[in-house]
């Protein structure tokens, strides 16, 4: 790490995220003197490049790339044409314990008497909420799913690489031609598209006129720079910021510098969740690489210093405040820019290059909240780059998270993309699969399946509040089969499914009306010559996903009752229902059986894993192909985020022994402490899941430090992934736990069933080891931890 | 009774379940004790099973076995994993309950037979590896042809909460786990043997 990195990298990570209002302040007052003058588009875009003019711009005295959302780094801007937080809403940012936001008395009274008054009923939240019908509202409640467009824009896009090589006097130059093109008498769209290709050029405007307020910043800052290497930076910035965005770069430094403004523009127009990812960025930026070193513009440890520099700014911008089911859904700063590493190029060839390594190193250096990365595993990925990458995630940061990129080729190739197409794309979010630069690929809101099944055992009712939430599918006490059970486990999940989907397809509608996005649909393929937003199928691609969470909780539940309740008949559904409406107080005796002897997916055992997969393949057949407004189709994806706990929260005592309230199983793990039989089991039950049919699956794993000691440890860990992914796992990530996890493994030993750790030659069940043992180990990892 | 009685071919499904495991990292079975030896019968027809398989085949044995049980199983395993306990046949008989005897001349039987053989040395301080034990250890290992490469096993209390739960007393957890420079000072002086020492195994 340079100084000045180091210097950054301190300031990014000490910096307290605030509230900003300027950019409500902005809006608002564009809004008030604008609204009704433009069409939508028109309206959107001028707004834009209203923000891009005023907004107060920074740039460092140490910095290289520039550039910040908010007026200074972790100054985090809001959007209330989205949601206008109350007074109430700011309050609570401000003082509770999880990712809080500082925010000044000033802004309060700011929000109180400019923004609260104009925003209330306009925002998007309002216009939907009063719109959506009671029983989805019902079901919402009693935390059947969530919806992620009810306080953030649909967003989740990566780019491709077409930004490197064209500017935004290029795109205009597209955007232009497509006007032309325009055929009036035949496509009754073209008055729209003539709006929405106007608003996208006035975008390109927008995010030049932005970075020539830095170049005039830092040719004003050098003009005073008495220190002569800090000036001449200062007047390459200058230069850099006159050439991108309204060209394509000539180098290294202009190719970070273009993505970045590109970045900052998509996140200031619009609060799309899981921000923007630059999607392959080792081999984007390598020909820049490449080129410089062969002119001597560049040496390896400044390409270094500029891509920590860009990690940094990625690091100074938290996702804005979350509230409410959202703020529970997805509880983090992190506004999941997830870069890739690795994969495959367009025409099949390994991805991994010089580049790859150098930003490997710079996460383990840096090891920061953002961005996150993940290493793209293919089938002629050389062990020596998925090794080096073992050595970072031994460090226990939790990233890189592994990706096994055949599998995340095939599945865009299930849903009918090129191959090309498949192979540029990646994973971005947390896990999701899409065609990076040429998809929207939304996802939509988390489907709790414990609680569907819940609604399953209690004819439809929520037994939390005693709504009837599903249809009435029969009182289970009487069913005579398993079969009986899933058939109404079915006919729920068909209900609130359609439901979900439903209002789903109408916010779609609305996005695309009252908030499309131009400058976004500049970068992204096919909107310009589509002449759409990318809110409206302008994109080449258009999937939507629903997130379904709890297979494990969900598997294991239904595996307890087959077998107590129905093959061995040794418990009556009476008395489990009874159990599990009393949270099993005072009948211990069964929730003990339930959990020792029941069969659980992840261990390699058949009788639970073909449940886990009977399961799969009815949430596949009842979200899969479904239209969404966009002339595409839902898919599944397996993803949970924090979700998992929330959902927890909502639902009562689950069969397999889970007490009401606490967290079901997260992604496609198995539930915590059910996978007693090591990690090669988990992997294979986790290999009988048709992921190909989903849109990303997530397993985490969790590991001692000790496990991965040596040479040796590094080659079992690449062994493994290695293994999983023949098996068509889509990811893996590990947690090499600390000993503040163990202290809580010793208090509550039954939810740390699975927690491995290394002894002496050979690994135990740290559960099972004496409580000397135990604090051996704990010494032992302590001093590891420096 | 603890455990439960398993035909060789529900063994044998059970090691496929792993077999993506033992392909991609060149790995395999090791069956181990007890003393796999002690049922060999049983043993031989798991590894020709195997050996169907195309599995590579380990056997960890203490050597107490009859010499021409283990003779057979040598001509369908890999590897053997073979412990030396002690040099001394007093000393071994008053700490396992039998000679050493029979374990040296299997040791030798098995080496002329031309079998792979890693020696494992436990070493439990107090009992085994004081410097006659480690020299005699050292000069009949490399009498022996063909047996070059010696792992110590560093003695652990690990069992101690094993014994407690079963109501059991737990003789040795007096005995200090041996240290890393105790443990290097004892590969320094078996390496003068001209043999391979590793830590662990």
């Amino acid at each position: 790490m340079t100084p000045r990195v180091a210097v950054l990298r301190q300031q990014s990570f000490e910096a307290q995220p605030s509230i900003s209002v300027e950019r409500a302040v902005l809006v608002t007052q564009f809004y008030q003197e604008n609204y009704g003058k433009y069409s939508t588009p028109l309206l959107r875009a001028l707004n834009f490049k209203n923000l891009c003019r005023k907004k107060t711009i920074y740039i460092d005295p140490n910095e290289l790339i520039v550039g910040e959302r908010g007026p200074y780094p972790k100054a985090v801007s809001t959007f209330p044409e989205l949601t206008c937080h109350s007074v109430e809403d700011l309050n609570i940012l401000n003082s509770r314990e999880m990712t809080r936001y500082l925010v000044s008395a000033e802004a309060i009274e700011t929000y109180k008497k400019e923004i609260i008054p104009y925003w209330q009923g306009r925002s998007m939240r309002d216009r939907v909420f009063s719109q959506v019908p009671p029983e989805w509202t019902a079901a919402y409640a009693a935390g059947m799913f969530t919806e992620f467009m009810e306080q953030r824009a649909p967003g989740h896009t990566a780019l491709d690489g077409n930004i490197y090589k064209k500017g935004m006097l290029d795109f205009k130059e597209q955007i232009a031609r497509s006007l032309t093109g325009l055929d009036y008498l035949n496509d009754p769209e073209a008055p729209d598209k003539a709006e929405e290709l106007k608003a996208m050029e006035i975008s390109c405007d927008a995010a030049i006129i932005f970075a020539e307020r830095h170049a005039d910043l830092a040719l004003k800052m050098a003009a005073s720079e008495a220190e002569p290497q800090r000036k001449a930076e200062l007047e390459r910035i200058a230069a850099t910021c006159r050439r991108v965005p309204a060209h394509a770069p000539r180098d290294f430094w202009e190719a970070l510098q273009m993505y970045w403004f590109v970045h900052l523009g998509t996140i200031t127009e619009l609060n799309g969740w899981d921000a923007m990812s630059p999607g392959h960025l080792d081999q984007h930026l390598y020909p820049f690489y490449q080129k410089d070193l062969a002119d001597g513009a560049l040496d390896r440890e400044s390409a270094k210093e500029l891509i920590a520099c860009f990690w940094i700014k990625v690091n100074n911008q938290p996702a804005p405040p979350k509230i409410g089911v959202t703020a529970q859904e997805s509880g983090t700063y992190n506004d999941f820019t997830n870069i890739n590493l690795g994969g495959l190029t367009r025409d099949g060839a390994d991805g991994v290059n010089e580049v790859s390594y150098i930003m490997l190193e710079v996460i383990d250096e840096l090891h920061l909240l953002q961005p996150q990365a993940n290493v793209q595993i293919s089938h002629k990925t050389p062990d020596r780059f998925l090794k080096k990458a073992c050595r970072v995630i031994r460090k226990g940061y939790g990233y890189p998270s592994v990706f096994n990129t055949d599998e995340v080729i095939m599945e865009q190739m299930r849903t009918g993309k090129t191959i090309e197409d498949a192979r540029q794309g990646g994973c971005s979010g947390c896990i999701e699969t899409g065609s990076f630069g040429k998809e929207a690929f939304v996802l939509t809101g988390y489907l709790n399946v414990p609680k569907i099944l819940e609604l399953a055992l209690n004819d439809g009712i929520d037994p939390l509040t005693g709504k009837q939430i599903g249809p009435q599918t029969g009182d289970p006490s009487k069913f005579r089969s398993f079969g009986e059970l899933y058939t109404a486990f079915d006919r729920q999940l068909q209900y609130i499914a359609d439901l979900k989907i439903r209002v789903n397809n109408y916010i779609e509608r609305m996005y695309a009306a009252y908030s499309p996005a131009p400058f976004l649909s500049v970068v992204i393929r096919d909107c310009i010559a589509n002449g759409r937003d990318y809110y409206n199928a302008g994109p080449r691609y258009n999937t939507n996903y629903i997130q379904c969470c709890g297979i494990g909780t969900v598997t294991d539940s239904l595996s307890a009752i087959k077998k107590h309740v129905f093959d061995e008949n040794e418990i009556s559904m009476k008395q489990l229902l009874a159990g599990l409406h009393n949270n099993f107080e005072g009948q211990q005796a069964l929730r003990l059986r339930l959990v020792n002897k029941t069969p659980f997916y992840g261990n390699d055992d058949d009788y639970a894993d073909s449940i886990m997969q009977r399961v799969y393949e009815t949430l596949f057949k009842a979200i899969d192909g479904k239209p969404n407004t966009k002339g595409s189709s839902y898919h599944l994806n397996m993803l949970s985020t924090t979700c998992h706990i929330y959902f927890g929260k909502k639902l009562g005592a689950s069969a397999n022994g889970r007490l009401a309230t606490m967290p079901i199983s997260d992604g496609t793990s198995p539930s915590h402490g059910a996978d007693r039989k090591g990690p090669t089991a988990v992997i294979k039950s986790l290999g009988k899941m048709d992921q190909i049919k989903s849109g990303g699956t997530l397993l985490n794993q969790r590991f001692l430090p000790g496990v991965l000691e040596g040479d040796e440890g590094i080659e079992n860990l690449a062994h493994l992934i290695r293994a999983y992914f023949k098996l068509n796992g889509h990811h893996i990530q590990f947690n090499i736990v600390d000993s503040q996890t163990l202290r809580n493994a010793q208090a509550a030993p039954d939810e740390y069933r699975d927690l491995l750790v290394r002894v002496a030659g050979y690994s135990d069940y740290f559960v099972d080891l004496d409580r000397n043992h135990q604090e051996e180990i704990i010494a032992r990892t302590e001093h590891e931890s420096f | 009774m603890i455990g439960k009685t398993m035909s060789v071919d529900a063994v044998v499904a059970e090691i496929t379940k792993d077999t993506v495991f033992y392909d991609e990292s060149c790995g395999g079975v090791t069956i181990s004790g007890g003393e796999p030896l002690m049922q060999p019968s049983f043993l031989i027809a798991l590894l020709e099973a195997c050996g169907e398989l195309d599995l590579h085949r380990t056997v960890d044995t203490s050597g107490y076995a009859d010499t021409q049980a283990l003779l057979k199983t040598a001509t369908c395993t890999e590897l053997f994993l073979y412990d030396l306990k002690h040099m001394d046949p007093e000393k071994h008989y008053r700490f396992t309950g039998v000679s050493n005897e029979k374990i040296l001349t299997n040791l030798k039987h098995l080496s002329r037979q031309g079998a792979e053989i890693v020696i494992r040395f436990p070493v439990i301080p107090g009992f085994n590896s004081d410097a006659e034990n480690i020299d005699q250890t050292g000069a009949f290992v490399s009498s022996l042809p063909g047996i070059s490469r010696v792992n110590l096993l560093p003695y652990h209390c690990a069992a101690v909460a094993k014994y407690k739960n079963l109501g059991l007393n737990f003789k040795t957890a007096d005995i200090q786990q041996p240290s890393r420079e105790y443990l290097e000072s004892i590969a320094r002086r078996l390496k003068n043997y001209h043999l391979e020492v590793k830590i662990g195994g």
